[in-house]
């Protein structure tokens, strides 16, 4: 006992037979034999009989080491014969992996064999010299795989992986072949990899060197070559497609036998060859999709490309210009249509908001709503919405048709659905969020809102109130405060109204009680209205109140000034309106008119003709603006003008206006008040010229702001604060804002800094 | 599943399969070799100690395996396997033996690769040497006294300091 001849003798048949005829079978007494002298050699004779102590002080000692390289050679032994038989038969190709990979799958089991019979070895010796240290002793499982590695391994690695390179060419040119080969021999090689410090822990290192990286290159070389043949003889899109399912393909590849640490490095290596080697190739392809409108293509070729770096580039830039083209055509063709602008204003946003929401709808769908092509997206909108064929004369005059535009749809007049108005707005908002010159769209949203109100012309108060509520959300407080108040004076002038008449109604009571007289007070509807909120002008014309007017007048007048005083209340007559009944027909007609032709008609009480001269005089209106009105008299042919007087022309002196008594009309109320064309082109420029002042106020308010906070400031800095402080505004222009700094100059706001270049500093 | 034990001196013990497999050793070649009506030879262990091993085994039936080498949960274990003063009730009762048949149960623990039996032999040994004078134990284990007077000198000063005072 302990004499390792005797002890390797019993064992090396049967280590023999695991290694080569494991297949036969193994019987429970030849097993237990072989572990039994393995422990009787490691404890070193002291089988039985325990009592009798085993002596010395080697009692501790445990022997293995003769046994552990008894073991390790024959091990050796037997892989260089493997690798002979290998080299006779003279094995490439399959043969060879099958060669290597049942030979491998025999020598796994039959050492994990082994590690078992030799378990006793483990536990004591092994484990001892591992304890102490020692390199270069591992457990017994892991010795046979260093084994393997250094006489096998290291002597067909290179055969080996050449074979498996092959077989997975052949896959890739879509022949059927052996997956479980590579898969056998890609666990190999990670088996192999063994931390000689640490046995028990594995390394990826074998697999990296001697499979990972060359696999990886012989991908790029496939996939450099293949792509280039594909895309000489296929289209781009065909040609996506193919990256497509090749992509797929590697994927699966890595599932079905590539370790799993492999997807990521292959992956990468076929997006650089397939797609990142060819992206001058792909990009221009993509305004041909978008002219054909080919979603899924649109789609795959986004997918694609945005897996290389800097891909979608180029992508988002041609997209950005198509859909500014597209824009840009949408208004041209309108513009071509009708040269009405006004007219046309509806047409307009229409044809923006249907492209905006076709392209947004595409960024969705085709571009997964990614932040680069919602941005270009944006731009491109903002661009056409702001510079376009109809809107020539400068970024202006977008935000006015957009007003325009909201008018019709909240107007009394429009056919459109509550729900549909609703729907409309919000699309408007979303043009108007592209639009720069937002200060141009208050202006007129605010002009055309108090006509609403104060003519009733608005649809619903609802409609009203949403859009001013969206508009609030989309610009703050501030931008919406004056159409708020505007409400509020709607609210409070009712109110009014109301007091004015009970009043009026208690003094008539009181008149009735006493003299008992009646009234001369006609039905009055009166609106009082904040000058800073409305953006009403005074009126132009000198005005002389009709004698059947004056008392009622007066009579509001003495009231509000009891109610407020020290208000002054400024009479719009020019905004005013009335309604006439005749009594000089055989049908009573009801005329809608203004303030001034009823002034003008009420003449006719007292006689049926009247001069030029005596109607100015009587009313007191300007010649312009008493041309207008009596001229529309004379086309409703409530007012006639003799043959001489026309020769004359209207308005000039000693022309005369006689009643219209044969008047004859279908209907029973006529409205005589149309509101002149050329004025409301007037009204336009006059409100653009009424935002440029604003604009200066503005830019110069956000200079001193800005001067006040920082003191001193270079001129640069100074331009890009302001842009950016108005920016949520409209874009002011550089010229402006120097135009304006020049003149805080000239008011000593700030001061030009004495020796230094372009530096202002805040005068106190 | 059954398996069927024979012992040096030729009895057969019959046990289940995961009695068997209470030692390392069985549980290893069961799982290479595979199920067979064979009996298993052990010719280090006698039918007596072999008979205390079983009946151990069957006591401990329920008991969780020992952790694997690699098992991160071995260091407690470790740490509570190595108490000599924490022997279960049953298991101090199983070890009322003949000195001699402690020292046959400790090998045969050490060659069938059972743990807990191998460490709760050593705990017992340990608690016998426990706390009794070096000449008690020589004639308790039957062992002889190879120092010279100098030699025991010299080792009675070096552990002084964890004599009882």
């Amino acid at each position: 006992m302990g004499d390792i001849e005797a002890t390797w003798a019993i064992l090396h048949p049967g280590v023999d037979q695991i290694l080569n005829r494991l297949l036969d079978g193994m019987s429970y007494t030849n097993w237990i034999n072989m572990y039994t002298t393995v422990y009787n050699y490691c404890a070193m004779g002291s089988t039985s009989g325990g009592a009798e102590h085993s002596g010395s002080t080697s009692t501790a000692m445990v022997m293995g080491a003769q046994l552990y390289k008894n073991l390790r050679s024959h091990l050796n032994a037997h892989l260089n014969d493997l690798v002979l038989t290998a080299q006779r038969d003279n094995l490439t190709g399959v043969s060879l992996l099958q060669f290597y990979t049942q030979n491998w799958n025999s020598y796994t089991t039959a050492t994990t064999y082994l590690n078992h019979i030799f378990h006793y070895l483990n536990r004591h010796w092994v484990k001892r010299e591992i304890d102490e240290g020692r390199k270069e002793v591992y457990d017994i499982y892991t010795m046979s795989l260093v084994a393997w590695r250094n006489n096998l391994f290291a002597k067909v690695h290179r055969p080996v992986l050449k074979a498996s390179l092959k077989l997975i060419e052949q896959q890739r040119d879509h022949n059927h072949i052996d997956t479980a080969l590579i898969k056998l021999v890609t666990e190999s090689f990670v088996s192999l990899g063994i931390d000689e410090s640490m046995s028990s822990r594995s390394t990826m290192d074998v697999y990296n060197q001697y499979f990972d990286q060359p696999f990886l290159e012989a991908t790029r070389d496939y996939y450099y070559v293949e792509s280039r043949r594909f895309l000489a003889t296929h289209s781009v899109p065909e040609y996506l497609k193919h990256i497509e399912s090749r992509l797929a393909e590697e994927s699966a590849r890595v599932q079905v036998y590539l370790h799993p640490r492999t997807a990521g490095p292959l992956i990468k290596t076929c997006e650089a060859t397939l797609i990142g080697a060819h992206v001058g190739v792909l990009q221009p392809e993509f305004q041909t999709l978008l002219d054909g409108e080919r979603l899924d293509d649109l789609y795959r070729m986004y997918k694609i490309l945005s897996r290389v770096p800097g891909g979608l580039n180029s992508l988002r830039t041609t997209f950005e210009e198509h859909v500014k083209r597209q824009g840009l055509a949408a208004v041209e063709k309108i513009a071509q249509e009708s040269s009405d602008a006004a007219a046309s204003a509806g047409a307009v946003d229409a044809a923006l908001l249907a492209i905006h929401r076709q392209f947004s709808e595409m960024v969705q769908t085709c571009m997964e709503g990614e932040p680069g092509f919602v941005a270009a997206l944006d731009k491109a909108c903002r661009d056409f919405v702001n510079r376009n064929d109809v809107c020539k004369s400068g970024s202006s005059k977008s935000p006015e048709l957009l007003a325009a535009f909201c008018d019709q749809m909240l107007r009394k007049s429009s056919k459109t659905e509550a729900g549909e108005i609703e729907e409309t707005l919000n699309h408007v908002m979303t043009v108007f969020k592209y639009v720069e010159d937002k200060d141009v769209f208050q202006k007129f949203y605010s002009k055309a809102l108090a006509k609403r109100l104060v003519n009733g012309l608005s649809a619903s108060d609802d409609a009203e109130a949403s859009m001013i509520a969206k508009l609030k959300e989309a610009c703050g407080f501030e931008y919406t405060n004056k159409l708020q108040k505007m409400f509020q004076d709607m609210g409070l002038s009712k109110d009014l109204n109301d007091a004015f008449r009970e009043q009026v109604r208690q003094h008539q009571e009181d008149q009735m009680t006493g003299i008992g007289g009646n009234s001369d007070l006609v039905d009055l509807n009166i609106l009082v209205l904040g000058t800073a909120s409305w953006p009403f002008t005074p009126p132009v014309t000198g005005f002389s109140y009709p004698d059947d007017l004056v008392k009622t007048y007066e009579r509001f007048s003495r009231f509000f000034t009891n109610k407020h005083s020290g208000r002054k209340l400024n009479w719009l007559t020019h905004l005013s309106k009335g309604d006439l009944k005749t009594n000089c027909y055989k049908q009573k007609y009801t005329f809608l008119v203004s303030m001034y032709q009823m002034a003008v008609l009420l003449q006719y009480n007292n006689g049926t003709a009247f001069s030029w001269e005596e109607l100015m005089q009587s009313t007191e209106i300007s010649p312009d603006v008493l041309k207008a009105q009596i001229g529309n008299l004379l086309k409703a042919r409530v007012l006639t003008v003799t043959s001489a007087s026309l020769l004359r022309g209207l308005g000039e002196p000693g022309s005369t206006y006689t009643l219209n008594l044969d008047f004859k009309s279908k209907k029973i109320r006529v409205n005589l008040n149309m509101v002149i064309r050329n004025e409301m082109r007037q009204e336009a420029d006059e409100t653009h010229k009424h935002v440029e002042e604003d604009r200066k106020h503005l830019i110069q308010a956000a200079i001193v702001r800005i001067m006040k906070t920082r003191r001193q400031m270079k001129y640069q800095d100074l331009m890009s604060e302001v842009l950016t402080q108005l920016s949520t505004r409209f874009r002011p222009k550089v010229p402006d804002i120097k135009k304006c700094i020049d003149i805080l100059l000239e008011k000593e706001y700030i001061e030009r800094r004495e020796g230094e270049k372009d530096v202002f500093a805040y005068v106190a | 599943m059954k398996v069927t034990l024979t012992s040096s001196d030729n009895q057969t013990f019959t046990v289940d399969r995961d009695i068997a497999e209470k030692s390392m050793l069985l549980k290893n070649m069961l799982e290479d070799v595979g199920e067979s009506a064979a009996p298993i030879p052990l010719p280090n262990v006698q039918a007596d100690t072999l008979k205390r091993v079983i009946e151990y085994c069957e006591h401990h039936r329920s008991d969780a395996p020992v952790p694997a080498d690699d098992d991160k949960s071995k260091d407690a274990f470790d740490s509570v396997r190595k108490r000599a003063d924490d022997i279960e009730e049953w298991d101090a009762h199983f070890m009322k033996m003949e000195t001699d048949a402690i020292f046959e149960t400790i090998l045969a623990a050490n060659y069938l690769d059972i743990k807990p039996l191998l460490d709760l032999g050593c705990k017992t040994v340990a608690n016998m040497i426990k706390g009794k004078r070096a000449e008690d134990i020589r004639e308790m284990f039957n062992i002889q006294n190879d120092f010279t007077p100098e030699e025991e000198e010299q080792i009675r000063r070096e552990n002084e300091w964890a004599a009882d005072a």
